[in-house]
């Protein structure tokens, strides 16, 4: 186990807390950017495709993880991203300005849904998103001048000062250059005033207000961060895909992205690391069991929405924590060896009273 | 005359919605929770209602008996296996672990009776009803009937019956109704039967209007947004809400392109938030210090 | 010298409950009070008014010379109002030091833009914010506490947090919402100690809601009574054990 001796106050802000950190980051850093040397080009596809999922995750983390507001839409701010993303790139502007407007178009949709819906616990926030979802769906299908309709449209290449990034290795590199500057965008944010706040209202809206903050405003700053993280994200996935089409971004995207957050660990940004892997791993894996499986079985037909939901249900049966949540109790079991008790970790049991006054 | 034919066939499609609406409101009231997969619940009951009566042969009464039978035990294996762990964790968690339940019971449906569409074989179908120069169809007829019924049911059982002053109060707060000798994990289960029966109803209903397949259960998400309308918590607010999107949306379908016809409910949805969050019927309150 | 918080004829009911009724008092500036009252008096709806949870039917609310029944929720604590709660109202799953920073929100001068990128000024301001939660660790003594996880804490602990987030919001009033329900009485005896210390080092001014006598007479200045929402009785603590009216309130007849 260690132990820090904290001598500034320093410490408690920087990102990372010792030393340790610093060099497993370091080293992970490491193997990253050299990656591509020996990995074949499939999966560093499928790597990049995690550094998108990331992105998006990140954005959605700190709404649902981290303010505590469920958004069934983020399909929705994942297709701003990508279709504006296209546009701009389309009519010639020069890739990271593209690339920042679709986070930004994305954050204003963003601010505009969340501010009406302020008022609302939790449900009612989650329906207005799925219903704001609905309608940019139905959009994009019929603003044919735009989005090209439901025949869809080609991304255009993203060539930056004469390189083409839009695929293989110089693709990889833009998808973790994106990465790490969101990551350490929302590390900041988390270690600032607002993130606290933030958090603040996940936990109690009533005490969050007595202590000065406003709630309506803080919420539509989270979500509009949200929306831009997943906004740039989906300028990263129109080129990762190639073609927009409607279909691509539908209530199953968005119940997919929140399954990523679920399964890697609320609360936390490592998880969202281990639910972006295990999103862009499971269908892969659903692919080969195709194969292996009986054909009554591997050809059903709704076996890979069948089996996200039937994940979604296991994990918050078994570890609400997610991945992560797991991960630290094994550390923990470790560094306290031999005295480990099973009941640490037991949860308590609790009882809902209403919110409700009648 | 064009007018009031559509304002039916809107009463009855507003009818299907309210019958959802309804299951909604009814987990919800009785356990804070809000179950997603309440139109899932409701495509279960069509297929089994197919099963008993296309498939083994019953006949339309019994079959329909059997299928609200099936579905009230599905109700209450759900309720034991999936949401009995989940009391006490935050709204959020419960409203996940509905979605995953509504993809499991997709998939489990695409599974057993397959993606092409079926359809139930009812005594209503082809029978109109002709009032004056109106023609109304049995099947949405019986809907209309169907639900009314149900709506003067459920006010009876929840103003005067023991057990549904019971399931308020487990509603309102577990340990204190657990304290006052209220049995809540029963009641929660026989919520959840009830709730699963009333979307068997709204299947078997809706079957003979719609085609079964197993993505009919789609339409819980419109139930939802009238639900809200109506104000979500409250019985009357869920027909009344349902009926409001019901007719609104056939009268989109008339008048708007279609694309935004499709999204009538949505739009009606957001609209409410902005103007009246708390819906039509309010009940929700804020919570106190 | 004119009060820092007076309450005009404040009236507050839910249906046809009158949780309040025509209640008005004025709090100086420095001074102790408390108010008192039987169990459903509307005491904490007081409090609720004060920091702007409920909203009064009638009747105004004046702090330092500025009327407040009209603001936002959110305004009262940057005007230098904290308050504590009866249950404790933590944010549950953060650390001690992190519910504290929380009290300096009202503090920040930084936005979304430098945050995003924690320029040096943001960075500053968190280190200005460290020192000062600091030194309401030590006036509270809460060294051992401040990396644990408030959901792990004892209730005793938890309440003390509550008061050192409100203190570190460095309020001109302070709230306090029944410091000493569920605590053990050596608890309770600290309770006197640190409003004390609290009202001498930090120069707050307090007002608190409580039901045990031997506290609210060793720490107060003045006491309100009140009972049903209405007003009972107003003065020094040995007056107001002694207020015949009082005694009726809490016996009855």
């Amino acid at each position: 186990m260690r132990f820090i001796l904290k001598t500034h106050y320093q410490q408690d802000i920087d990102v990372f807390k010792h030393n340790g950190q610093r060099f497993w980051f370091g080293l992970l850093a490491l193997l990253v950017i050299v990656a591509p040397l020996f990995i074949d080009t499939f999966y560093l596809g499928e790597l990049s495709l995690v550094y998108i999922y990331a992105i998006a995750g990140i954005g959605l983390m700190l709404l649902v993880g981290h303010t505590g507001l469920v958004s069934l839409g983020h399909a929705a701010f994942l297709a701003i991203g990508a279709y504006a993303h296209a546009w701009f790139i389309g009519k010639g502007w020069p890739l990271p300005l593209s690339i920042l407007l679709a986070g930004l178009l994305s954050a204003a949709a963003g601010a505009m849904v969340g501010r009406p819906t302020l008022r609302m616990t939790g449900i009612y926030l989650a329906i207005a998103t799925l219903a704001f979802a609905h309608i940019v769906e139905q959009i994009i299908a019929h603003w044919e001048p735009v989005t090209g309709g439901f025949r869809g449209q080609l991304v255009p290449d993203a060539v930056f000062m004469g390189f083409d990034l839009s695929r293989g290795i110089p693709f990889y590199y833009l998808c973790l250059f994106v990465v790490v500057l969101c990551l350490l965008a929302a590390l900041n944010l988390l270690r600032s005033p607002t993130g606290r706040s933030m958090v603040a209202i996940r936990d109690s809206e009533i005490s969050a207000q007595s202590m000065g903050i406003d709630l309506a405003r803080t919420k539509t700053i989270a979500f509009a961060v949200s929306a831009g993280f997943t906004g740039v994200a989906g300028a990263l996935f129109a080129h990762k895909l190639g073609y927009l089409a409607p279909d691509a971004f539908t209530m199953l995207t968005s119940i997919q992205l929140l399954l990523m957050v679920v399964v890697g660990g609320l609360g936390s940004m490592h998880g969202v690391f281990y639910g972006a892997i295990f999103i862009v791993v499971l269908p892969q894996f659903i692919a080969i069991m195709r194969d292996t499986l009986p054909t009554a079985i591997g050809q059903l037909p709704g076996l890979e929405p069948g089996l996200f939901g039937l994940i979604l249900v296991l994990f918050l049966i078994f570890e609400p924590l997610g991945i992560y949540g797991r991960w630290l109790k094994v550390k923990q079991f470790f560094d306290e060896f031999p005295l480990y008790r099973k009941a640490t970790h037991k949860r308590q049991k609790s009882y809902l009273r209403t919110e409700r006054l009648r | 005359m064009e007018v009031l034919q559509i304002l039916i066939s809107g009463v009855s499609q507003g009818c299907v919605y309210g019958l959802i609406a309804m299951g909604f409101v009814l987990i919800y009231k009785a356990t804070e929770m809000v179950n997603f997969a309440q139109g899932e619940l409701m495509m279960l009951g069509a297929y089994l209602a197919y099963t008993f009566i296309n498939v083994l042969g019953m006949s339309y009464i019994p079959g329909f008996i059997a299928t609200v039978i099936s579905m009230a035990i599905i109700g209450v294996v759900i309720e034991r296996g999936v949401l009995r762990p989940m009391i006490g964790e935050p709204p959020f968690a419960v409203l996940m672990i509905t979605i995953g339940l509504g993809f499991i019971l997709r998939a489990v449906a695409g599974a057993i009776w397959g993606t092409e569409t079926k359809t139930l074989s009812n005594p209503f179908t082809g029978s109109v009803a002709r009032i004056s120069d109106l023609s109304v169809g049995y099947e949405n007829l019986a809907i209309i009937v169907g639900t009314l019924t149900l709506c003067v049911t459920f006010y009876l059982f929840f103003r005067f019956t023991r057990l549904g002053i019971a399931m308020q109060a487990a509603s309102q707060n577990q340990l204190a109704a657990y304290y006052v000798g209220i049995p809540v994990k029963r009641i929660y289960s026989l919520v959840w039967a009830l709730s699963a029966s009333l979307a068997a109803v709204a299947g078997v209903l809706v079957a003979p209007v719609s085609l079964l397949e197993p993505v009919m259960g789609f339409i819980g998400i419109k139930a939802f947004c009238a639900a809200i309308v109506g104000g979500f918590g409250s019985l009357p607010g869920a027909i009344l809400g349902g009926l409001i999107v019901g007719v609104a949306e056939q009268f989109a379908n008339l008048y708007l392109p279609p694309g935004i016809a499709a999204t009538t409910a949505y739009v009606m949805l957001l609209v409410m938030l902005l103007v009246r969050p708390q819906g039509l019927f309010a009940s929700i309150q804020q919570k106190k210090v | 010298m004119s009060a820092l918080l007076s309450a005009k004829n404040l009236s507050l009911s839910f249906g046809g409950v009158h949780a309040v009724r025509d209640i008005s008092f004025d709090v100086e500036q420095g001074e102790v009070f408390s108010i008192i009252g039987p169990n459903g008096a509307g005491k904490t709806s007081i409090f609720n008014l004060i920091s702007r949870l409920y909203n009064a039917d009638s009747g105004d609310i004046v702090f330092a010379g500025e009327s407040i029944i009209s603001q936002p929720a959110h305004r009262i604590a940057s005007l230098g109002i904290a308050r504590t709660f009866q249950n404790t109202e933590l944010f549950e799953h953060e650390t001690v030091l992190n519910n504290m920073l929380i009290g300096r929100h009202v503090h920040r001068c930084s936005n979304l833009f430098s945050e995003l990128l924690f320029l040096h000024s943001v960075r500053k301001q968190e280190l200005e914010f460290r020192r000062i939660v600091e030194d309401v660790i030590d006036l509270l003594d809460l060294q051992s506490h401040r990396n644990q996880v408030i959901g792990s804490l004892p209730y005793g602990v938890r309440k003390m947090v509550e008061v050192a987030r409100a203190l570190c919001i460095q309020p001109k009033l302070l709230l306090l919402d029944e410091p000493s329900s569920g605590l053990n009485p050596e608890e309770t005896e600290d309770v006197s100690f640190w409003i004390e210390d609290i009202s001498r080092d930090y120069g707050a001014t307090i007002i608190m809601v409580e039901h045990d006598m031997n506290l609210v007479s060793r720490s107060s200045d003045r006491v309100l009574a009140i009972a049903d929402g209405a007003f009972v009785a107003l003065g020094t603590p040995s007056e107001i054990q002694n207020h015949p009216d009082v005694q009726r309130a809490y016996l009855g007849d």
